[in-house]
């Protein structure tokens, strides 16, 4: 269908006020926070209502055309981007936070609802939405779930995975689906809930999302760990958990990035150090005492460690933090591009992929800074790149096929927490294998008999 | 990666350091009015990029659109974790697309009002601004071209409660309307013959001038009114309690200059200092914006103005005159009986 023709027929069906098509919005709406991918879609549309949304899905059922839902845009690994041309689903109209209910520790958001608005939300309640991802300040509900977003506190919390009850979606038949509810338990059927999850897109469109809230921890601590490497740095994980401790924050940043970060943001870290690794806990002041003081005497007798400290007060923890979170920015500043990766791995094979995406980095001449989530295994080399360099930007395509392999050897996984996307397309096979996949396409065609929900990406 | 700027395009290297993560989006008052990805600055970057590639031509009508809705208040810096200067990006960006007859009318005016000292002169001779003296400090008051006209007393405040600070009414305009307003070697021309006519420390009281100044001059020349007053001050007693004050932030002082604990150290000094929600955020009168698009501008101060109406405040302060302006208009025609005034208008009131 004509792009003019499009947008006119969904602005009668919605009102003009719902509807963009100018270049400059289509531009606009053309890319997410990946680098490298870009698509103009035909036109955007900002439904107020689950009724709105159901009508634009139907109508671009009956036209055959692409729409991809999408939210603040965040994402880092193409789910958004309008590869395909069709309708950007624009969900940020739909931002309301409908119930907070604190004895029931649950609430009912609609999906432009941002990660910070809920938190700061329950927040007044005494009450927490766990799940922190690193763009929480701007990432929505509705794109945490669809990407199932990880963030700082995996070990100990989980994922977005483990704080939905239920969910109000829009199949690509138009249908509206409830699907679980209010309950902790509740195993009447499948768990299509649970399938919704990171499904990026591909299955339905949320309008309507129910999280799980926790009690707001009361204290936090945190300390910081100077090694030789991140291999030993690794080390010194496994051997915190294996003595029972399950803290909230066990992340670590190797000698690239500590230079980087300290470069930029001139917090007094150690620039001579191969790995910084920084620890801490959550809960009562009792416990969280406990379990820092013991992760800084393993961290204290561990093979390679050259320094031990524990921030005296709040002002030096959130110093710890914020070094911990500028790292990819910081990265970003030595070049024009950089490319963030996302493998996870099994704990134990941490200090092995962490060797090994070192000699990766060599073998290729490139620059690659590796700073992660120690506690969960899941590891982000970023690799800083000039994107005006084609020699470079193709070793760098080159290494990701290594870094992937790598990750897949040691029993690990192309992506941890930043989704499938267009970006990690080309791998999923060899993740998931034949049957797998063969699966996933027979499910989308049930949930999207005309395939026009994000269309070439998982189950395409 | 290129550092030059060649003439009618952007300068590339600031364009590449945007990592398009979108955390500015929150930040972003037109974007908070709309959702729309292109009224956010990570939206408006992208189409600086079209534009550049030639992707868009820069005759689009919905790229300059948005050049012109943006407010310009740079709250985007602040949370930018690569370090785009957005601030500059815009003035390239209005530099380009409203040169010659495509600026704006009011702009244009707004220009001929301040284009020779003896103009700016001609503007104000009827207020009562701070008369002309030799201080004994190596410290000039700039005396902003509109502040002199619509708020002399805010000059004559400083020359009560700073004996020292010298005063010339010969002076021109510093050169920021123009930079904001797509004229930036006007801006910088501007800015360099003011430093040259005020020798010494440039004491500023108008924080949109007091940037401008301190991103051409260097921030070791200029120094804004609350940045540079230092003695100690006593509370100001209204009906036997201190009085309730308030603070509006100028947008280019905090995320320009980087100075908003200074004033709110002093207030807390003179009486009972109440945080405005979102103080940090435009006001909407944004220079020239509150004149241009006046709609938008009202949209912007209304949640804003609801909840200064709540506070029950004696006094709300500004620091920089268009703040001013657009604060007064806005608390009069809601019927707020909350005072708008600067802060050095403040301190002349303290015991």
């Amino acid at each position: 269908m004509a792009a003019q023709s499009l947008a006119s027929a969904l602005a009668s069906l919605l009102g003009a006020d719902r509807v963009l098509d100018d270049a400059a919005a289509r531009e606009a709406y053309s890319r997410d926070a990946t680098p490298l991918f870009k698509g103009l879609p035909e036109v955007i549309v900002a439904p107020h209502s689950t009724a709105e949304v159901s009508e634009v899905v139907k109508f671009a059922r009956s036209t055959k055309t692409p729409i991809i839902a999408r939210g603040a845009g965040s994402n880092l690994c193409a789910a958004t981007v309008p590869l395909n041309g069709g309708i950007v689903l624009s969900m940020m109209q739909m931002k309301q936070i409908l119930e907070v209910s604190r004895n029931e520790m649950l609430a009912v958001v609609q999906p432009g609802v941002s990660t910070q608005q809920l938190d700061d939300a329950v927040a007044k309640e005494g009450l927490m939405y766990v799940p922190d991802p690193g763009s929480k300040t701007v990432s929505t509900l509705g794109g945490n779930v669809a990407t199932s977003a990880g963030g700082l506190r995996g070990l100990k919390y989980g994922t977005t995975k483990n704080y939905i009850l239920g969910l109000e979606a829009v199949l690509g038949t138009g249908e509206i689906i409830r699907t679980g509810g209010r309950l902790v338990k509740d195993v009447a059927g499948y768990d299509i809930t649970r399938l919704l999850i990171g499904s990026e897109g591909t299955l339905a469109i949320f309008t309507e999302i129910t999280t799980v809230l926790s009690p707001r921890p009361k204290s936090s601590k945190y300390g910081v760990a100077y090694f030789n490497n991140l291999a030993e740095a690794s080390v010194a994980v496994d051997s915190i958990v294996a003595s029972g401790i399950l803290p909230a924050t066990l992340e670590f940043l190797d000698n690239t990035c500590i230079k980087a970060v300290e470069d930029f943001a001139h917090l007094g870290l150690d620039k001579e150090a191969g790995a910084l690794l920084l620890f801490g806990d959550d809960g009562s002041a009792d416990s969280v005492e406990k379990s820092v003081t013991a992760m800084a005497e393993i961290s204290s007798a561990a093979r390679g460690v050259r320094a031990v400290t524990l921030a005296p007060d709040v002002a030096a923890a959130d110093a710890l933090l914020y070094a911990r979170r500028c790292s990819l920015p910081a990265l970003a500043r030595l070049g024009s591009m950089s490319i963030l990766e996302d493998i996870s791995v099994p704990r134990p094979q941490l200090s092995r992929a962490a060797e090994a995406i070192e000699g990766i980095g060599e073998k290729y001449s490139l620059l690659i800074g590796t700073f992660g989530h120690a506690g969960d295994g899941n590891l982000h080399p970023t690799i800083v790149i000039n994107k005006d360099d084609a020699d470079e930007v193709a070793r760098a395509e080159k290494s990701l096929a290594d870094i992937f392999n790598l990750a897949l050897d040691l029993g690990g996984t192309i992506t941890g927490e930043h989704g499938v996307g267009s970006a990690k397309l080309p791998y999923l096979k060899q993740k998931l294998g034949d049957v797998s996949l063969a699966l996933h396409r027979n499910i989308k065609s049930v949930f999207d008999p005309d395939g026009i929900l994000n269309p070439g990406r998982v189950g395409s | 990666m290129s550092t030059e700027r060649s003439e009618g395009k952007f300068t590339q290297s600031k364009l590449d350091r945007c990592i398009s993560c979108g955390y500015c989006l929150p930040a972003c008052p037109t974007y908070q009015l709309t959702g729309e990805e292109q009224s956010s600055p990570r939206g408006r970057i992208t189409l600086m990029r079209a534009l550049q590639d030639g992707r868009l031509p820069f005759s689009d009508e919905g790229a300059t659109e948005q050049a012109s809705f943006c407010l310009g208040c740079r709250a985007c810096e602040p949370v930018c974790p690569a370090g785009v200067e957005y601030g500059v990006l815009l003035e390239e960006w209005r530099d380009i697309t409203w040169r010659g007859r495509k600026r704006p009318l009011i702009i244009k005016a707004l220009f001929q009002m301040v284009q020779a000292p003896w103009r700016v002169n001609v503007m104000s001779a009827l207020s009562p601004v701070a008369r002309n003296r030799k201080g004994a400090t190596q410290v000039h008051l700039a005396l902003g071209c509109f502040e002199r006209r619509l708020f002399p007393k805010v000059s004559k405040a400083v020359a009560k409660l700073a004996p020292d600070v010298s005063i010339d009414r010969s002076q021109g305009c510093c050169g920021a309307l123009h930079a904001h307003n797509g004229d930036l070697e006007g801006g910088k021309e501007l800015a360099k013959e003011l430093g040259k006519k005020l020798p010494g420390t440039i004491l500023s009281t108008a924080g949109g001038c007091a940037a401008h100044l301190s991103a051409v001059l260097g921030s070791d020349r200029v120094k804004e009114f609350s940045q540079w007053w230092s003695a100690p001050l006593a509370p100001i007693m209204k009906n036997g309690r201190p009085i309730r004050i308030g603070l509006q932030d100028s947008c280019h002082l905090r995320n320009g200059m980087g100075v908003f604990k200074e004033p709110r150290k002093l207030l807390q000094q003179l009486g009972e200092y109440v945080e405005v929600p979102n103080a940090q955020g435009c006001c909407g009168a944004a220079g020239s914006y509150s004149l241009l698009r006046s709609r938008d501008s009202k949209k912007v101060i209304a949640p804003k103005v609801a909840a200064i109406k709540t506070l029950e405040l004696d006094y709300l302060v500004s620091v920089n005159p268009g703040c001013t302006r657009q604060l007064k208009t806005a608390l009069r025609r809601a019927r707020v009986k909350t005072k708008v005034v600067h802060i050095a208008e403040l301190i002349a009131l303290a015991p």
